[in-house]
């Protein structure tokens, strides 16, 4: 079956309106339409006819709002996961729907439910995300003054995802040895499990992001696919060869993961076409919209100063809501050599999130992802489009024939539920 | 007159999807005007369903294209920043059709599988079911429903003066915003509930569903359901045609059979305006925080 499945593969990472922060001014861009349910259904049904194995929303559990400002450039309709999925699960019949989950704000219950839920409306097709949660105003949303401390976090997300798995395994029918300790233990104490109706792959498919060594750990354990930013192909051997390491030391079969490093995209015809895109797209992010994005990034409301005038770094240091040390780590460089905060913002949101960042056309894109498969540094991708829906269009209409050409992509699904398209076997 | 129904997959059934789209298709044929996603407890009281209604609801109103679909959601073991942020998205890509009925019933069932911490006393519980209510619509009030600008040329995307903090501090719920999802179309997404389950709240609902003799202690302005099986049928229709009830919510095992022939007879009322809470003439929430007051 793998091999009818293909070398690759491929995931969409999904932001409403695409990658980079001034996407949504393009001229061919639909920021209305992240509001709307026909834009959902219109990319789902792109990438269920491109064969992706699965389509992927992130999440975050506060506002985007540094020091109580929300931004006024910077776009920022992250919907609801489950209900964008549950949406496209509606319009497709085998793209897998992966929401991103945190295990920090939430109880295993809840979880276990939606996804069967999301598992049952798709017949077989949910995945989830597992994340901790970073973000240091997240906690206030739920009563709590401070995130917990990321070792505990990631022994909560361990203990959190075997309490789920009994509540799957109970509804479907299924032993599990572990039940005691995964219902009774130092982070939960539960008496039962809910009926809820079953579905095809019994469970969602577990992926993961982790980067720290707690956060490796917890992946190696547990993740079927691991997210991950990978700037070189050296830098995605070392990561994939780190975690396959680590999954043998846990005593799992390392073919049973696949390593997604983060990939966003411009395509072009030409590669000068390709590189006036990549221009328009930073230009776009004008200075007060770059002010805010590094804003965001360090909770600290920069707009406060004049741009064109240094960081006031003791006054940010005290101030900002992210860790100050991180904070003045980042700026201090800056804030010695006087440059300007909007000089500095710009270069700032030049690369968002620190993923590779793809500009070419899609003869050179699909040679980049065989480069990288051919040289054991990822089993494939998590594309993450430039803007939308216009790139994710491109990538659909003109990548992926090339890979199907190639024999790198399935020109068909070979199954039904995300579970097959991985092909990494049946689960743990 | 409105014609309501629930649906769930039936005990037992294991993978129940099948049922499920056979059920949700007979119902849109016969166009229900609200569709709860609930299961039917005995006495005619209604309880989260088996499977869970805030992930469905937008599967299903993919299907269900006219009416009001509501999600029945556990209040005492819910959290209402992903209940505000979900059903936000819901209302959205619904086009205003989404509703929420908070129940106390169901309790020990999620206490259980949420853990002792969850357990409450009975004369405590509808002090947090209507905190939950509560915490969940400040949550909403974080944004104005015009905060959204959406420029391109001139790269304006919101008003910043129009999202904040609300820092909701109540017995059960402390929540400080802002919601990272906009005010949904209908302001607030339609609040359900069952007098059945809590007959007395301080929080009022735009529509409730109650039995023949407690309907008449509905909250002032709610359009009012009678629950109905097919030996209640005669009598509660005279409810209606005396102007004691707005409208029937079918239940037992031949509520589908029931929806079926009553729309033989029973036309739809004429569906104007945008969203649900406008077709149904109940007025759009105030938004405390907002300068202009009712937006
Ligand atoms: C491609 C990618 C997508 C991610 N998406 C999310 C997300 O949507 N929400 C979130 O809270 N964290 C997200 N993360 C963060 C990871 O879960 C993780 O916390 C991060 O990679 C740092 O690893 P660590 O937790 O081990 O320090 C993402 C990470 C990557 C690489």
């Amino acid at each position: 079956m793998s091999r009818e499945n293909g070398r690759l593969h491929l995931w969409a990472f999904l932001q409403g309106i695409g990658f980079f922060p001034g996407g949504w001014r393009a001229p061919d861009a639909s920021p209305r339409a992240v509001f709307q349910r026909e834009y959902y259904e219109h990319v789902a049904r792109l990438v269920d006819d491109a064969c992706f194995d699965a389509i992927v929303f992130g999440d975050q559990l506060q506002g985007r709002d540094a020091a109580g400002r929300t931004p006024s450039r910077l776009a920022i309709p992250t919907l609801d996961p489950f209900t964008l999925l549950s949406v496209m699960a509606g319009v497709t019949r085998h793209v897998g729907l992966v929401a991103t989950v945190s295990t920090t704000y939430n109880e295993p219950a809840e979880v276990a439910a939606k996804f069967a839920a999301l598992n049952m409306v798709s017949q077989g097709r949910a995945g989830w995300n597992i994340v901790t949660t970073v973000h240091p105003n997240s906690p206030w949303n739920f009563g709590a003054p401070d995130l917990l401390e990321k070792s505990l976090r990631y022994d909560r997300a361990k203990a959190f995802v075997d309490a789920a798995e009994v509540f799957w395994r109970d509804a479907a029918g299924m032993d599990d040895p572990h039940r005691q300790a995964g219902l009774h233990n130092r982070w939960f104490d539960i008496d039962g499990t809910l009926d809820f109706p079953t579905a095809p792959q019994y469970r969602p498919v577990l992926v993961q992001a982790g980067q720290s060594p707690d956060g490796r750990n917890f992946a190696a354990q547990t993740a079927e696919a691991i997210f991950c930013p990978a700037p070189t192909i050296e830098a995605g051997r070392d990561y994939r060869d780190d975690i396959r390491e680590r999954a043998r030391g846990f005593g799992r079969d390392p073919d049973g993961i696949l390593i997604m490093p983060g990939l966003a995209f411009i395509l072009g015809s030409t590669e000068e076409e390709a590189q006036r895109k990549h221009a328009l797209m930073l230009e776009l992010a004008d200075d007060g919209l770059c002010i805010e994005y590094l804003s965001e990034s360090i909770g600290y409301d920069l707009t406060r100063h004049p741009a064109e005038g240094p960081f006031p770094l003791e006054q940010i240091c005290a101030e900002c809501e992210f860790p100050a040390g991180d904070v003045r780590r980042m700026l201090a460089p800056a804030a010695e050599s006087g440059q300007s905060i909007a000089d500095f913002c710009r270069a700032y949101a030049r690369k968002p999130r620190g993923h590779a960042i793809f500009v070419g056309t899609p003869d050179q894109l699909a040679d980049r992802m065989e480069t990288w498969i051919d040289a054991g540094a990822c089993d494939g991708f998590t594309l993450q489009p430039g803007y939308m829906p216009t790139e994710l269009e491109l990538f659909c209409a003109h990548v992926v024939p090339l890979l199907q050409a190639r024999g790198l992509l399935r020109r068909q699904y070979q199954g039904t539920t995300l579970r097959d398209h991985l092909a990494v076997g049946a689960g743990a | 007159m409105y014609l309501s129904i629930s649906i769930d997959v039936p005990d037992g059934d294991k993978n129940g999807f099948a049922g499920l789209v056979r059920q949700t298709d007979r119902i849109e044929k016969a166009k229900a005007d609200f569709v709860i996603l609930a299961r039917e407890l005995s006495k005619g009281r209604l309880a989260p369903g088996r499977v869970e209604a805030v992930v469905t609801l937008p599967w299903i109103t993919g299907r269900l294209v006219t009416p009001v679909v509501a999600a029945a959601i556990p209040a005492l073991h819910s959290v209402p920043f992903h209940i505000a942020r979900a059903l936000s998205a819901a209302d959205f890509l619904s086009s205003g059709r989404a509703a929420w009925m908070p129940l106390l019933a169901g309790g020990e069932r999620f206490d259980n599988a949420y853990g002792a911490g969850y357990r409450l006393a009975s004369a405590e519980q509808p002090a947090k079911y209507a905190d939950f209510i509560r915490a969940t619509r400040a949550l909403w009030d974080s944004w104005d429903q015009d905060a959204l600008i959406i420029n391109p040329g001139s790269g304006a995307y919101l008003d910043s003066a129009k999202v904040r903090r609300v820092d909701y501090r109540g017995p059960y719920f402390t929540t400080m915003g802002p919601l990272n999802a906009a005010r949904p179309p209908q302001g607030y997404p339609l609040l359900l509930r069952d007098l059945d389950d809590l007959l007395h709240s301080g929080v009022a609902a735009d529509v409730v569903l109650a039995s023949p003799d407690r309907l008449a202690q509905a909250d002032k302005g709610a359009v009012r359901l009678v629950k109905v099986t097919v030996e209640t049928l005669d009598a509660s229709l005279g409810l209606v045609r005396d102007g004691k009830a707005d409208g029937l919510h079918l239940m037992g095992a031949n509520a589908l059979d029931m929806l079926e022939s009553l729309r033989s007879w029973v036309v739809p009322p004429p569906y104007l305006g945008a969203t649900a809470r406008e077709r149904l003439g109940l007025r759009r929430p105030i938004n405390p925080h907002s300068q202009k007051g009712a937006a």
